[in-house]
């Protein structure tokens, strides 16, 4: 047998203060980001606004896109290089009617070099109001399947599971969406879609580990409690890392070859799966130990 | 083999079998050729096939999404009677409270409106004067009227694109959604989707003579056409065009034989009458077998075919398709029409669908002019009594009615529908070119196909290369079990694509991105399967007890885990909007089916391998 991780006897759970001050660390980091930035930096799909990526067939200087646009009262247009030379990514903010300023954006660029010199990738303009109600669908959505996550554990185990497991979930959200913060990434609907993938992902990790407990805990009812945890742990240790690494294999490839337009959501992707794996070690099951001890301090006490 | 393996066996072979089945026409039309597409298409073969497999999203094959709205302010300002500074604020205000608490206009503009104590009746004096809830009920109605007219005239229109598969869907009162895949001139598409709608009243040519000759005509300038296409065709299109003369009989033979009914033209393959034998002809109108419409519109569309057509007639379509022999087949009729109107739509004050006609019970349209159209109707119904009229918009025929007698009043009855709902189309139509419908473009999304085509590259690529991966990875971890996991994983991909091609799916870049995930997380059914077989053999159990109890003990914890990402991919599914539903679906299909071919085909495999011998390694 060609194995991994050989005979292993971490203890998990001895390092959860460890853990804890970590994810602490970086939470309020993103948190702290996430203030100054004055919330999270939404895309147009959200916000409303304009992208126009366009692509030059002469050899276009980013100044002169930005010349054209600060001239028509666009001098607050977000303007990037993108994937080739000499095409761009131009953002601009909500306008009332986003089919005007699609029109204004469009002129300013054949002003450039004449109407044939310029080819429109791809254009996104959502209008205000759509953006917000898109907004509002999204976090519905991702509250429903929380809901809906906490009543299947509540029933497959006990409510205390489906806390450690919600805990581990708002761990791992935070944590992703406060990196996106730092690093000033745009949460787009694709992005939030992840933020849902990763949801089920970490999920999906931390109940193989439950799942391991709950036969456990049959067998080996004399046994600590925190003992039980740590042998699951360990018992499932490798499966949860051959997934993660598979998935996180096919993931990084996404990131790296799948093309310009996708990579923030292999981003977010990526980072979600390295932190759910991690959460399902070191977050749910500690944060399942620690309310267990209160139940049984009270029924003590 | 025992006589649960053998059913076991047979359901494995039965679910590949089926899902090939499923794959059938995905693979074969991905692969097809351009000539082949084509071919298919003018035989209608091709609609068969396009309805079982995956298609490609706007991202991928780059396309135009728009949701247009009804622009609320517009419609209601150009009701009002005069410049109102006071109602115009109240609209305006009303809109942005409305836009700004996420609450329906309408009740917030008959709050305000309540408040200001303003009497709508007197601003809006095209209504019928009543109480302002009246009033207020008449404006909502007509807004909801324009997103209806909207409609009407956008599907009128796509048409025009040549997009094969465009969709228009209303979404909430005041939105529609149109799709146009492979548009790449997105300034035009957009012009002609907010272009106000033309309206006309053309009277149809009813001499048969006329109708006889052009269709000779046509059918000369057609072959002329085919030769040169194809300047091999040519020679045998000569050959056999003298002798088709003898063997078909002539139209004017079969027009004579039988005027009410129509007549079929037999003789498909012959060249000579190239557009007379794709056709039907009976009651001075032109009726096209279903499968034919898209081969005659194109060749019509052609310079030298259309400049066949005398510039005093014009050939018009019917909008929709009707069985008219009574066998099943749907036939579209083409009319030969005057070239100018009578009448434009302009003149049209109202139309409404309502119960009358001679009985009584049938559904007509009422419609009604203003003065100065009422004056040309009266001529043009005096003057034409016997023959019919067809309401044509943006070149579509959506009725041709006979004119019975002549209307002095400007009230006419349209009578002939058959039920409710095509009486309620029709008056749409007419008020389509009534009042022109205001739409504003809400949310416009498009992809040129270049960038599509990268993003097809890049992602295949990338799912390729993590395939690879992750099959070396299994084969060399759990070696002869891993190679089983392997094919799993084939299969697993091979249920999930069979599966979208028969929900007809729309395979989206997140759709192909959620296709990537599945393969990294199906092998996970499996990982758990074998970690356990490696738990149980180290417990010193037998090959055959441990590969038993692995499955047994992680089929529970499979279920568990995997359900938790079915049931979020779920909610993404039934909630995401465009692209996130294509990551959802591929997602949730791939996840499940990587449950199937875990727990029962891999199961199968090791049952039949441990069968015959009792083994005492296993390589895993």
């Amino acid at each position: 047998m060609f194995e991994l991780i050989k005979n292993v006897n971490i203890d998990f759970l001895g390092k959860r203060k460890v853990a804890g001050i970590i994810s602490g660390v970086i939470i309020l980091a993103g948190l702290v980001s996430l203030v100054v930035h004055g919330g999270p930096h939404y895309s147009i799909d959200f916000e409303g606004g304009t992208e126009i990526q366009v692509l030059f067939s002469e050899s276009t200087e980013v100044e002169a896109v930005r010349t054209v646009l600060s001239s028509i009262g666009y001098g607050d247009a977000a303007i990037r290089e993108f994937g080739n030379i000499d095409e761009f990514l131009i953002h601009v903010k909500t306008a009332t009617r986003s089919e005007e300023q699609v029109n204004e954006i469009r002129e300013a660029i054949a002003s450039i070099h004449g109407a044939e010199s310029y080819e429109i990738r791809r254009l996104e303009t959502v209008g205000p109001k759509i953006g917000k109600e898109l907004r509002g669908d999204m976090i519905s959505a991702v509250l429903i399947a929380m809901i809906g996550i906490v009543i299947y554990i509540s029933i497959r185990f006990q409510f205390m599971y489906a806390i450690g497991a919600l805990v581990a979930l708002a761990h791992d959200v935070m944590i992703t969406l406060g990196l996106f913060s730092l690093l000033n990434l745009e949460i787009s609907l694709s992005v939030l879609a992840a933020f849902l993938f990763i949801v089920g992902y970490s999920l999906n990790d931390t109940i193989v580990v439950f799942d391991r407990v709950r036969e456990n805990a049959k067998t080996k009812r004399h046994d600590a409690f925190v003992s039980v945890l740590n042998l699951s742990l360990n018992q499932t240790l490798n499966r949860t890392v051959i997934t993660s690494l598979t998935t996180l294999t096919v993931v990084t490839i996404l990131l790296f070859f799948g093309g310009e337009v996708i990579k923030p959501f292999a981003f977010a992707l990526t980072v979600g799966l390295v932190v759910g794996t991690y959460s399902s070690m070191f977050v749910a099951s500690p944060v399942v130990l620690i309310w267990d001890e209160n139940q049984k301090k009270r029924q003590n006490s | 083999m025992s006589g649960t393996l053998r059913m076991r066996v047979f359901l494995v072979v039965l679910l590949i079998g089926s899902a090939a089945y499923m794959l059938k026409d995905t693979i074969s039309y991905y692969t097809m050729d351009e000539a082949k597409k084509e071919a298919l298409l003018e035989s209608g073969e091709l609609e068969k096939i396009r309805r079982n497999i995956i298609h490609q999203g706007l991202d991928l094959q780059g396309g135009m999404h728009v949701v247009l709205e009804v622009d609320l302010e517009e419609l209601i300002k150009t009701r009002v009677e005069g410049n109102d500074v006071v109602i115009d604020e109240l609209i305006s205000s009303s809109l942005q409270e409305a836009q700004q608490e996420e609450v329906d206009f309408f009740s917030t503009f008959a709050t305000n409106v309540e408040a200001s104590n303003v009497r709508l009746a007197r601003y809006f004096p095209i209504y019928e004067k009543g109480p302002n809830a009246d009033v207020m009920d008449a404006l909502e109605s007509d807004a909801k009227d324009a997103v209806d007219r909207a409609e009407e005239i956008i599907r009128n229109r796509v048409d025009e694109f040549g997009v094969s598969e465009p969709i228009i869907q209303r979404k909430g009162d005041w939105r529609i959604i149109v799709e146009l895949a492979g548009i790449s001139n997105e300034a035009q598409a957009r012009e002609l989707i907010q272009a106000t709608a033309l309206l006309e009243f053309v009277l149809i040519q009813e001499d048969s003579q006329l109708l006889n000759e052009v269709i000779r005509n046509i059918d000369k300038a057609w072959a002329a056409d085919m030769g040169d296409e194809d300047s091999t065709e040519q020679l045998e299109t000569a050959a056999v065009d003298t002798s088709a003369e003898d063997i078909v009989p002539s139209l004017a033979d079969v027009l004579a034989g039988d005027e009410g009914d129509s007549l079929s033209i037999t003789g498909t393959g012959d060249i000579g009458r190239p557009f007379s034998s794709l056709i039907n002809v009976g009651s001075n109108t032109i009726w096209v077998p279903e499968e034919n419409v898209r081969s005659i519109k194109r060749k019509l569309k052609k310079p030298t075919i259309a400049a066949s057509i005398p510039t005093d007639s014009r050939l018009a379509w019917g909008v929709s398709s009707r069985d008219i022999s009574g066998d099943g087949r749907l036939h579209r009729a083409l009319y030969l029409m005057k070239g100018t109107a009578e009448l434009t739509g302009d003149v049209v004050t109202d139309a409404r669908e309502s119960l009358g006609g001679f009985s009584g019970a049938e559904f007509v349209v009422h419609l009604s002019m203003n003065d100065e159209g009422s004056r040309e109707w009266t001529k043009i119904t005096a003057g034409n009594v016997g023959k019919r009229i067809a309401i044509v918009m943006d070149g579509h025929v959506h009725m041709a009615g006979v004119i019975r007698d002549k209307i002095s009043d400007g009230r006419t009855q349209i009578e002939g529908m058959n039920d409710l709902q095509d009486a309620k189309k029709l008056a749409v139509v007419l008020r389509a070119g009534a009042l022109p419908a205001p739409m504003i473009i809400e949310e416009e999304r498009t992809i040129g196909a270049s960038l599509g085509a990268d993003s097809v590259a890049s992602a295949t690529r990338a799912m390729v290369i993590g395939f690879i991966l992750v099959i070396i990875f299994m084969a060399v971890y759990y070696k002869g079990a891993g190679l089983i996991a392997d094919v799993a994983l084939f299969i697993n991909l091979a249920f999930t694509l069979a599966v979208l091609s028969t929900l007809n799916a729309t395979l989206t870049l997140p759709g192909i991105a959620g296709l990537i995930l599945t393969v990294g997380m199906a092998v996970d059914a499996n990982v758990l399967i074998f970690e356990r077989i490696r738990e149980e053999l180290r417990n010193a159990k037998t090959v055959k007890k441990s590969i038993d109890d692995g499955f047994g003990r992680a089929l529970t914890t499979i279920v568990d885990a995997n359900l938790t990402t079915i049931l979020a991919a779920g909610v993404l599914w039934q909630f995401g909007s465009g692209t996130i539903k294509g990551f959802a679906t591929t997602l949730f299909w791939g996840i499940l089916t990587s449950m199937i071919t875990a727990i029962f085909i891999t199961r199968t495999v090791f049952m039949v391998l441990t069968e015959r011998k009792t083994m005492t390694k296993l390589s895993i």
